[in-house]
């Protein structure tokens, strides 16, 4: 069926585009202006904004993880929406279901699950198929588990450790890998309460510099299109910019990605000892293009954070809004759960808020410097509509701005700012950017061939209303959603990059397995019908 | 398979119909038991939603009381992988833990583990239970309750190990107490075994709290026993799907949990309830559906007689006739068992509450 979306503004980066113009979509793929052929269906678009689907690199949405702070906190989207907080008053407003539904409302049409635990791998993927409307995938987490971390310990070549990186992708089904403070909830395991990029795994005697370099290295030399992707040690403490930046020097050129960056751009300036260092980290990231990294932007309200860095989860405890927290000890990282409110009125909250916004408006390229709230950690993914307008409109910024505590504007560079970034900015940095990181290369875009998920937004000087509820919703060349109702539910797919290993490791890992924890890994492993739909995993090509 | 009607063998469409029509005649149907495989769980939940009814599982009672804690105050669940390879103190509280799993304390104390933290020798504290076939790798010792109870014997641990002074400290019960507090003090990772179905919410209460007292200093958590019957995995399936635990009733548009008001035996007894489905399908179980409503009871062939209810249909065993996803407690979370005998031909519990669910979408229709 030939669909022509006519006389819309078209916002795409990637082919230069942004004019007035039509789009076109044939058997659920963009297509060139066919010539002598009649369109099936015709919307009139004149007056809206035209962007290929919008595409996650980061967003907690399901898994064993998220599943276990739905249990902590099932009154979360209540409390969240007494604040004001766009998210529907109802227990199942973050189930999976209603996660496809919001997602899809705004436009978004691939979202990536950023923290897969491998052995429980099974639930993300059983998750991630109750989510309808969006295609997904899922980043597996090493780095903090004994078998990796005896690799590293007892020096096994290259080829073995990416052979068991290739193997842990395949039996968990991930589009790529995820490492989490790095060694860091091992070495929690024995007690520790801090750890720095140079300090030894107990026991272990590998660093933390040393598992993130052997992960990269291995995902790099693999060919896995997505590179590694690391939330680094000392998240959310002053200072740890210095951090931040020895891990980017330590990347030596070799692609890698940070996850919400915005947590470790902070300084120790000023009278509280807190501030920006939004600034350091631009330049950092200017000198070294083959880093990659996504915001974490936060926004004031209620939310709740998850994450399997257990040692920063311990510690984060204390600051429990309301007083309660979950911390699961488990294979690997583990997990830790503690309700987390934003508040305006808080002086570190409001220099989070305006670290975030400056590492957006300060970038030299959204290549570089991706959209994320690393939900629901900084801020619902619901929300996102609110960030878009903060970007785009420098006077919103400024009533914000000066709702906030004293000092706010002297310890950070915000007021400073004019900019005002622009549509195919957004677009960039919403789309073609991470289905580029991702290897997602029939996405991102609205070249021809590209898969048919189009986002068409009606224009409004209002951009939080314009990004709320799209227009209309293509998924691969269906209209599933219209000025945010449903017209079509429909079922993605899940990315998977499977570079392949020699398949002694398999004997090694089941032996391991098999003497530490008395299981076969087999129980684990995520068989291809799990959802119990054909295709249900697409293969992403590794490079060669 | 066969499907029963009044006790005589029907055609499945005819007993599907018939299945359909009991519910869509029911003000408020109740889904439970609910022994079954994620799969299960899901076409459950999905049919509950449809027919704005209640789900619970057979264990339902222990599962909404671990729920309300964790969202009371939060937990600090262990992973058996943890337990087994890290702790140094295990605590097992009460009966039910080893009665559970006879074989339990040797997959917890195995000859070699992963690296732990710590130089104390990994060590057995027994409160409330006769452990029997203490590994060698172990040391053992026992909290003699006497005349206490379990709920007294926690309580003045948890009291001992705040540093607290208890009544009876003087006693023998008290000075073993003392030194089991002592011990944990000391641990580098004490870990407390024990089942929310055993013990009661204030003691539960005092065992977390007993941990969060303890993680100030050092490592410490708890491993509860998980709920037979898949318990586990249908509620983690329930928390996934709808944002709450099992014990939630879907008869006004959102979900709403309540552990009293939603649990399947009150609503059964009280009347509230008028039609019941009660899946039994892990091979049989003890715990039988509460009697008196229209009930459709889907279990094994040979689990249940043909009279045992309105409708009885007979389903294949997860993870036995058929792959299936369940918890599993050496991983503490969801796994893949694969079936055996795939020629059974005995249909899924999730290919019956779908086709229930697709007659009542086509009553819908017409």
């Amino acid at each position: 069926m030939l669909i022509r979306l006519k006389g819309g503004r078209v916002v795409d980066p990637v082919n230069n585009r942004d004019a007035v113009g039509d789009v076109f979509i044939d058997n659920g793929r963009i297509v060139e202006a066919p010539e002598g052929r009649q369109p099936d269906q015709t919307y009139d678009v004149s007056g809206k904004v035209v962007m290929a689907g919008a595409v996650d690199v980061h967003s907690h949405i399901g898994g064993s993880n998220v599943t276990l702070a739905r249990q902590l906190m099932p009154e979360l989207p209540y409390l969240a929406a007494s604040g004001g907080v766009a998210i529907p008053p109802n227990p199942s407003s973050w189930g999976a279901y209603a996660t496809g539904l919001r997602y899809a409302q705004m436009g978004y049409t691939t979202v990536i699950e950023p923290a897969v635990q491998p052995t429980h791998a099974i639930q993300t993927h059983l998750e991630l198929a109750q989510i309808p409307m969006i295609d997904t995938g899922g980043l597996i987490i090493l780095g903090n588990d004994d078998f990796a971390l005896r690799q590293l310990h007892r020096k096994a070549s290259k080829n073995e450790i990416e052979d068991y990186v290739a193997w842990t992708l395949q039996h968990a089904r991930g589009i790529g890998l995820k490492v989490i403070n790095a060694g860091g909830a091992e070495a929690f395991k024995f007690n520790a309460r801090t750890f720095d990029l140079d300090d030894e795994v107990p026991e272990y005697g590998t660093t933390s510099r040393q598992i993130v370099q052997a992960m990269q290295h291995a995902v790099q030399d693999l060919g896995v299109p997505h590179p590694a992707h690391v939330h680094c040690n000392n998240l959310g403490i002053a200072g740890n910019i210095d951090t931040a930046i020895a891990t980017i020097e330590a990347s030596d050129g070799v692609p890698i990605h940070f996850a919400h960056i915005q947590f470790y751009s902070y300084g120790k300036e000023g009278e509280k000892g807190f501030s920006s260092a939004a600034p350091r980290l631009v330049e950092a990231l200017k000198a070294h293009p083959n880093v990659t990294v996504d915001v974490g932007q936060p926004l004031f309200g209620q939310t709740v954070t998850i994450s399997g860095d257990v040692l920063r989860q311990f510690d984060g405890r204390k600051a429990a809004s309301p007083g309660k927290w979950a911390l699961y000890q488990g294979e690997g990282n583990g997990t830790g759960v503690v309700p987390y409110k934003y508040k305006a009125k808080s002086f570190i909250n409001a220099v989070q808020w305006a670290i975030g916004l400056e590492i957006f408006l300060l970038a030299d390229s959204y290549w570089q410097v991706l959209f994320s709230t690393d939900h629901p950690n900084g801020a619902l993914f619901t929300r996102y509509p609110e960030i878009f307008q903060l970007l785009m409109d420098k006077d919103e910024r400024a009533r914000w701005l000066d709702k906030l505590p004293e000092g706010v504007k002297e310890a950070t560079n915000l007021a400073e700012i004019e900019r005002e970034i622009t549509l195919s900015d957004l677009a960039v940095m919403t789309r073609a950017a991470p289905a580029k990181l991702l290897g997602l290369t029939d996405r991102g875009h609205l070249s021809p061939g590209a898969v048919g998920d189009v986002a068409v937004y009606t224009d409004k000087p209002n951009k939080a209303e314009m990004f709320d509820r799209a227009s209309y919703v293509f998924k691969d060349g269906k209209l599933i959603m219209r000025d945010g109702d449903v017209v079509e539910v429909t079922w993605g797919k899940v990315f998977q990059a499977d570079p392949g290993f020699d398949s002694k490791i398999e004997r090694r890992v089941k032996d391991f397995y098999g003497e530490s924890y008395g299981i076969d890994p087999k129980v684990f492993g995520v068989p291809e019908d799990i959802a119990n739909t054909e295709d249900r995993f697409q293969m992403v090509p590794c490079r060669t | 398979m066969a499907v029963y009607l009044d006790g005589t063998e029907v055609e499945e469409a005819d007993g599907l119909e018939r299945a359909a029509e009991l519910l869509a005649e029911a003000k408020l149907p109740v889904i439970a038991g609910l022994m079954t495989d994620i799969a299960g769980a899901q076409s459950a939940l999905a049919l509950a939603q449809k027919i704005g009814g209640v789900v619970d599982h057979a264990a339902g009672e222990g599962i909404a009381r671990a729920s309300r804690l964790m969202r009371e105050g939060g937990m600090n669940p262990v992973s058996f992988g943890e337990l087994r390879n890290r702790s140094d103190r295990v605590v097992v509280l009460g009966e039910a833990p080893l009665q559970a799993d006879p074989d339990l304390l040797t997959k917890i104390f195995p000859e070699k583990t992963l690296p732990r933290p710590g130089d104390n020798p990994r060590e057995l504290i027994a409160i409330g239970c006769k452990p029997k076939g203490v590994p060698s790798s172990a040391k053992s010792s026992k909290v003699d309750l006497g005349n206490q109870s379990l709920a007294t014997g926690i309580s003045m641990l948890a009291a001992a190990v705040a540093g607290r002074s208890f009544g009876d400290g003087e006693s023998a019960l008290g000075k073993s107490i003392a030194t089991a507090a002592k011990k944990l003090k000391d641990s580098a990772f004490a870990v407390f075994v024990y089942s929310p179905l055993e013990l009661d919410e204030p003691s539960l209460h005092v065992v977390l709290d007993m941990i969060r007292e303890l993680c100030k200093d050092t490592r410490a958590g708890g491993y509860t026993v998980a709920a037979p019957g898949n318990g586990d995995g249908v509620n983690l399936c329930s928390v996934w799907t709808c944002g709450l635990p099992v014990r939630t009733s879907f008869a006004h548009g959102k979900p709403e949990h309540d552990a009293w008001r939603y649990s399947a035996e009150r609503l059964v007894k009280s009347g509230e309830g008028d039609a019941l489905v009660w899946v039994d399908a892990l091979g049989g179980s003890d715990v039988k559906p509460p009697k008196g409503v229209p009930t459709i009871l889907i279990t094994n062939p040979g689990q249940a007689a043909p009279r045992a209810a309105k409708i009885v249909i007979e389903v294949g065993v997860p993870g036995e006739d058929h792959d299936a996803a369940l918890y599993l407690p050496e991983i503490s979370g969801i796994g893949m068992i694969a079936g055996k005998g795939k020629a059974s031909g005995l249909p899924q519990v999730s290919d019956i509450l779908d086709a229930i669910g697709a007659k009542l979408n086509a009553k819908e229709a017409a």
